[in-house]
């Protein structure tokens, strides 16, 4: 006769080691290591919660310092890789095979640890396909999260940067895996219940709040006049005439400064109302200006972000919010509205080669994906209409009769031609590509394929990909705005003037922008000190931003 | 008409040293000397296959203040960090001995680094001759007034040179000291030092903590008209540079250091100093910062 449930019978027997090191559910954190010496079983699946945000960061301590002759050979199935000891883990050997999302911080180390061999690696993924994978063939064994506070029963309080949380345990404790939380402090009454106790089997008083990386702030004092110029393009070529509402930023500098134009360049060209009202983005500060003008309807939040939390709190009708009253974020369910219900997406990136195809790998740096594929990339599974999916889709193919003809989510690449120390944008060949075979990996990481990208606008101007009829117009669409790059430099001068003509490619001057009035007093705000006082003192920068 | 044009909303912080100057003196009075025109270039860039600029990030000239004549130099901060190199050096020298040969006042711009390490043997002794001929100007009359609000702060030997003047106006963001913040953590350890704190790095050089300690004269926005008014202010008194200023400034400086020498960090020095909110200091807009100020310590024309 099998045994049905020898899953549970499993997590039982988890539990039962355990309990010795705790009092009720709640965990000394001296304890900590020995503790999961005795829950961890070797070749666990085990999710170490964190992100590019947040960070179970005492417990991702704790892991690397067990005995990897009691806990080895561990498989990670983890959204980031961005503290020290993430990696220290696969040096030490209580690690062995990894599947993960994002690994920014620790782009050069992962790099030279799978080039090594001291990492198996499995796949990279977006965040939303890692979170499936949990629920199909990775469902962790263990999983180490992160929250504010507790309560003794185990309910747990998430706060603003709840994220991850609630899919993690999930996948986890629904499938008869054991959860243990790291919280900041233990409260006889949690401010909201995020995740019920019953899901949550041991709690490990860190004594702090969990590390929270402020990567979504974009000091407006950095803002070159290049990247306000592609911001221009971007409102008055993109949004404007495709009228896009529901949309979603990355967070490189041409898209702060998008947000800083809003206010005053949007306002002049009277779009107020007409762009821009709906987001699938996190609580960037350089927003602030914009919601305060009230260009604003509503934001959902993959995460929040560090000293907008009062802010977030004062402005519930734009934020989802608790009862507590501060911001409830969903990694999960942000990446899903960013993928199904926004029409544009706009990020910049470090390589784009002559088929569109866009990458942030060197060939010494794999900072993984995060969101940004999922992002940019158009939902085949998309039924419902807008105005500018629509659009984008008559423009990607004329002939069909509009009732079948699908249409297209607007994927956008913004960025100057040189970038960061002069390294050209454009590219013959992709670096993803060189790792690809130095690693022997059947797919190279590309960021966004060119097929799903629909735009590149750069401070020579729009290429518009959805009106290219074949390869060659593509390519010369593309060298007609990489500038003085080599790319640039070996365009087809006639072949560019004609797709001009047919408005794939426009210039500043095609659109009436004048270069030179890309000028820093066009930003709503020009330092984050000017963010703070837009937002009444509500908004409350970390140290490491403030100059005054 | 594009803002950035009209020279009265000008930042100080983001503008070039060409258009604060144009900012500040009376509208066309500026009339350059050795002008990029000229060429004078830097010697010694080429040999590291770097970049010159006409001007060698060095503007001088004469130009009237509400009619006053002045001499005026400004660093360019854009041009290596307004770093000081033999030419740049010298425009600066020879701007300080036309002031005591035609007993005009003469305002410095500051936005520098400090010495250009390139040309560091030439540029270090560029600084040496400046305070020379800044004291030297000071000694026959002259007034030498600092302005202190660019990007690249006041560093190095700039600090050394903003220390000679008559008088120092500062803006929040400025910043004035010798060394900065990560050649301190490079040499002292982060737990010294920590350079990417910003917080940290202004409350300890930025412009509201000098003011308060005596080290600048006037603390104003960061504009060309608060900036013209604090240096019409400082021109209306007269010079003094004698024994009994400078035995003054001694002993205030020897105080210092008994009242505030144990103090670990910027903000118990403004509690000594008898500020009731010490940690909302740099919270403070100008107006409520003057307000609470009023318990600062002064250097009285000596520093």
């Amino acid at each position: 006769m099998r045994d049905w449930a020898t899953q549970g019978s499993a997590r039982a027997a988890r539990i039962a080691a355990g309990a010795p090191f705790a009092r009720g559910k709640v965990v000394a954190l001296s304890d900590l290591a020995p503790f999961l010496e005795a829950v961890l079983r070797p070749g666990d699946r085990v999710c170490l919660e964190g992100d590019n945000q947040k960070q179970a960061d005492v417990l991702a301590d704790a892991l690397a310092e067990v005995d990897p002759g009691v806990i080895h050979d561990l498989h990670m199935v983890q959204s980031g890789i961005v503290l020290p000891s993430h990696l220290d883990v696969f040096e030490k050997g209580i690690a062995r095979r990894l599947d993960y999302s994002y690994s920014g911080p620790q782009a050069a180390r992962i790099a030279r640890m799978l080039y090594g061999g001291q990492i198996a690696l499995g796949a990279v993924h977006t965040y939303l396909e890692l979170f499936a994978r949990y629920f199909i063939d990775l469902t962790p064994q263990v999983a180490l999260i992160a929250a504010v506070s507790a309560d003794r029963d185990g309910n747990l309080y998430t706060g603003p940067n709840t994220e991850d949380t609630p899919t993690v345990v999930e996948a986890t404790s629904f499938k008869d895996g054991l959860v243990v939380a790291q919280v900041g402090q233990i409260v006889d009454r949690v401010p909201r219940v995020d995740i019920p106790g019953d899901r949550v089997h041991f709690v490990v008083d860190a004594g702090k709040p969990f590390y929270v990386e402020p990567l979504f702030t974009r000091d407006p004092a950095a803002i070159t006049e290049t990247q306000i110029l592609t911001a221009m393009l971007a409102i008055k070529g993109l949004y404007a005439p495709y009228g896009i509402r529901r949309l979603n930023h990355g967070i490189g500098f041409n898209t702060a400064a998008i947000e800083l134009l809003l206010p005053t360049y949007g306002e002049a060209l009277g779009l107020r109302g007409q762009i821009c009202t709906h987001w699938a983005l996190n609580p960037h500060p350089t927003l602030i200006p914009a919601i305060e003008a009230g260009w604003v309807e509503q934001i959902h939040c993959f995460g929040s972000e560090v000293g907008m939390d009062d802010y977030i709190a004062a402005r519930p009708d734009i934020y989802f919010t608790g009862s507590d009253g501060s911001l409830r974020s969903n990694r999960a369910f942000c990446q899903t509205a960013g993928l199904y219900a926004c029409d544009l997406f706009i990020g910049s990136t470090l390589q784009i080669d002559l088929s569109g195809h866009s990458s942030t790998v060197t060939t010494n740096r794999i900072a993984g994906f995060g969101g940004a594929p999922n992002m940019g990339s158009d939902p085949r599974g998309r039924r419902h209409p807008s105005e500018p999916w629509l659009k984008a889709g008559a423009e990607a193919d004329p002939d069909t009769p509009a009732p079948l003809r699908r249409g297209r989510k607007l994927v956008v690449q913004i960025g100057e031609t040189f970038g960061d120390a002069n390294v050209p944008l454009f590219v013959e060949r992709l670096d993803a590509l060189a790792l690809a075979e130095k690693l022997d990996l059947p797919l190279a990481p590309v960021m966004v394929y060119g097929d799903d990208v629909t735009h590149i606008v750069t401070e020579e101007g729009i290429a518009n990909l959805l009106l290219c009829r074949n390869v060659d117009e593509r390519e010369q669409a593309i060298r007609g705005v990489a500038g003085y790059t080599e790319i640039g430099r070996r365009r087809d001068a006639g072949m560019v003037a004609r797709l001009r003509e047919r408005g794939v490619i426009r210039r500043p001057e095609d659109l009436g922008i004048d270069p030179l009035d890309a000028d820093r007093s066009l930003l709503a705000a020009r330092s984050i000190k000017d963010l703070a006082l837009s937002s009444s003192g509500l908004y409350r920068p970390p140290s490491q931003f403030r100059n005054w | 008409m594009n803002p950035a044009f009209e020279t009265e909303a000008l930042s100080w912080y983001e503008g070039s040293a060409r258009q604060r100057v144009a900012a500040l003196v009376d509208p066309g009075s500026f009339h350059e000397v050795v002008g990029p025109e000229e060429r004078a270039t830097s010697p010694h860039l080429a040999l590291f296959d770097l970049p010159e600029q006409f001007d060698d990030g060095m503007i001088v000239g004469s130009a009237t203040l509400d009619g006053a004549e002045v001499l005026v130099a400004a660093q360019e901060g854009r041009f290596m960090g307004g770093a000081v190199g033999e030419v740049h050096g010298a425009k600066l020298v020879g701007l300080l001995r036309a002031a005591k040969a035609l007993r005009r006042d003469v305002l410095i711009l500051f936005d520098t680094g400090g010495v250009r390490l390139q040309e560091a043997n030439a540029g270090e002794t560029a600084i040496a001759e400046i305070m020379r001929a800044l004291i030297e100007a000071r000694g026959s009359g002259s007034r030498v007034v600092g302005l202190v609000g660019g990007r690249s702060g006041c560093y190095g030997g700039g600090g050394l040179i903003a220390g000679c003047c008559s008088a120092l106006i500062v803006t929040e963001q400025g910043r004035i000291s010798v060394t900065g913040p990560e050649v301190i953590e490079t040499n002292r350890g982060v737990e010294e030092f920590d350079s990417r704190d910003r917080a940290l790095v202004w409350r300890t050089m930025g412009g509201k903590h000098r003011y308060l300690l005596g080290g600048a004269d006037a603390f104003v926005d960061d504009g060309p008209g608060a900036f013209r008014a604090a240096v019409q202010a400082i021109l209306a008194k007269p010079e003094r540079l004698d024994l009994a200023t400078l035995d003054a400034e001694q002993a205030r400086l020897e105080r210092r250091l008994v009242r505030f020498g144990t103090a670990s960090d910027a903000v118990a020095v403004w509690s000594i100093l008898g500020v009731k909110d010490a940690p909302g200091v740099p919270g403070l807009s100008t107006q409520a910062f003057h307000a609470i100020a009023t318990c600062r310590e002064s250097a009285d024309d000596a520093r």
